[in-house]
């Protein structure tokens, strides 16, 4: 399996609370990675080093690759990154579809000039992103909700629909934050079957997640993470019985 | 008659200010109120040209909404790099700072004005040509607002006004929209600028202060924000409303503070009893071809 995401020696502190302590980590195509670990152990903080939200004291990171360090957070989205975000962020004043439709690498309006001066290639890439938003919401079980707005419909679906957008711009890696928090019923069923086809698919994902059922059910792997310091990479199964982690987990 | 053409001729070019303030403020969620500054960027500038180097007026007011278009680009990019609150700091600040430096440079008429301004269509054509070129201005800026606004274009106003993060997360670029919409709409209000410095033939500094920022902002916000109609109508009242208030006969002195007053009580008086303004815009975006029409 080839790699796609490169994290060496990455080093974050904001003043005395380190986030991330000399970690290194790859994330392979087609692979599932459960980032385990309490609140605190730095994991949501990852996602955002890798994401341009917060800039590394040190380290690299590399995506299929290419440096990333030095781009904004929308060069990074365009070089092949997409994530979902703990408290959703999803745009209130759009549609699901319309959620959906801004996701595209190259999106319809992104070039004033096209815009203003050819309405033909503008068109043309709606038309596309439509398109590709339709089938991607047939595919989450969603199309029936497609013209909701995100206010409409339930947590799970506004969830679900999140996943659905960083399926948008045929990212290389997914970086999912707590998918399934607050979730239950038909909605948990969707957002793993949406993950095991994106896996299936060739992109390499990254999930943090504390339903430990989900990640055992999903992942290839897992890293135990506390304190920003990486502590152990394996099979789920084999982090979830270490009685030292486990301690870690739950405190004592 | 010439009192109705004027009236019809300032309303028009406060529908233009209102339509494409609107389209900052309101569609794109940017917070600036130095609108009327770009106004007089292209009223001078256009002025100056037509005056001083023999240009055509029409070529004069292209250039001089262009002027506003630059010098805006020149004020948001620093500002909007940093965060989008700064923006309201930086062009407040280049405003009041631009009004002070041009009452103090005597080649454009210094603090006392700047008089003789070359006509235009007026002396040949009389002034219904004139009205007529400003309705069709403001037409056109009104449906440029709109088409803008309820394209792809405007999909990503919506998504940038709700969060910038996720935004930038799908790749798309959040400081360029905003400094290209601020830039379209500061330059439409030079162009608009244009138009009144050859038919009023008179600019002084000081009518592009605070008072015409919050007259154009009372307009959008009275009027409905995001709306087609919002503007327009928000434009039409609270220029005929003044307009009312001086055939009350009270002395000058009075008159300018009264209408300050009038602008800041209706802007209060709406945000406590109805914040969407006289038209209320929808809360979901609404697409050309999605099925919803726009208002």
């Amino acid at each position: 399996m080839t790699d796609v995401l490169v994290i060496e020696k990455l080093n974050k502190a904001f003043g005395g609370i380190v986030v991330a302590d000399d970690i290194d980590l790859t994330l392979k195509a087609g692979h599932v990675l459960g980032l385990i670990g309490p609140n605190g152990a730095g994991k949501t903080s990852l996602f955002n080093l890798v994401c341009g939200v917060v800039k590394p004291d040190s380290g690299r990171i590399t995506l299929a690759g290419q440096s990333l360090e030095a781009l904004p957070i929308r060069a990074r989205a365009r070089a092949g990154l997409a994530r979902t975000w703990q408290n959703l962020r999803l745009f209130p004043s759009l549609t699901v579809l319309d959620n959906l439709m801004l996701g595209p690498t190259q999106y319809s309006a992104d070039h004033l000039g096209d815009v203003l001066l050819r309405p033909a290639t503008v068109a043309r890439h709606e038309a596309e992103a439509r398109e590709r938003a339709l089938s991607i919401l047939e595919r989450t079980g969603l199309q029936e909700i497609a013209q909701k707005p995100i206010q409409d419909i339930t947590f799970g679906q506004q969830k679900l629909v999140g996943v659905a957008r960083a399926m948008m711009n045929d990212a290389k890696c997914l970086l999912l934050d707590e998918p399934m928090a607050g979730v239950e019923g038909q909605a948990y069923a969707l957002i793993q079957k949406a993950v095991r086809d994106i896996a299936a698919s060739g992109v390499a994902i990254c999930v943090v997640e504390h339903n430990v059922a989900f990640i055992r059910d999903l992942c290839d792997e897992g890293v135990f993470m506390f304190a920003g310091k990486v502590l152990a990479r394996g099979t789920v199964e084999t982090l979830i019985a270490d009685p030292q982690l486990t301690e870690l987990y739950f405190g004592t | 008659m010439d009192y109705i053409y004027t009236m019809i001729i300032l309303i028009g070019l406060f529908v233009i200010l209102a339509a494409s303030f609107d389209l900052v403020i309101g569609h794109c969620g940017l917070i600036s109120i130095a609108h009327p500054i770009f106004y007089a960027i292209g009223a001078y500038v256009s002025a100056m040209l037509a005056k001083e180097a023999g240009w055509p007026v029409p070529f004069a007011m292209l250039a001089g909404g262009l002027a506003a278009l630059v010098s805006s680009i020149l004020v948001a990019l620093p500002s909007l790099r940093v965060s989008g609150d700064y923006l309201l700091i930086a062009s407040i600040g280049f405003q009041l700072g631009l009004i002070e430096l041009a009452k103090h440079i005597h080649s454009i008429g210094g603090a006392g004005g700047l008089t003789n301004i070359p006509s235009f269509l007026v002396a040949e054509h009389g002034r219904l040509a004139y009205v007529l070129l400003v309705v069709a201005v403001a037409v056109l800026t009104v449906l440029f607002v709109r088409w803008l606004a309820h394209g792809p274009y405007g999909r990503m106003m919506a998504a940038l006004r709700d969060d910038e993060l996720a935004f930038s997360m799908l790749g798309r670029n959040a400081i360029w929209l905003k400094v290209s919409v601020f830039a379209i709409g500061s330059g439409i209000a030079g162009l608009a600028g244009g138009l009144y410095a050859h038919y009023f033939r008179f600019l002084e500094p000081d009518q592009f202060g605070l008072l015409q920022s919050s007259a154009i902002l009372t307009m959008v916000v009275v009027g409905g924000m995001r709306t087609t109609w919002g503007p327009v109508i928000g434009a039409i009242v609270l220029q005929i409303l003044p307009q009312a208030i001086t055939f009350l006969g009270l002395p000058p002195s009075v008159l300018g503070p009264l209408q300050g007053l009038l602008f800041s009580g209706l802007v209060l008086v709406f945000m406590f009893a109805r914040p969407q303004g006289l038209i209320a815009a929808s809360d979901i975006w609404s697409g050309r071809d999605a099925g919803g029409r726009p208002r």
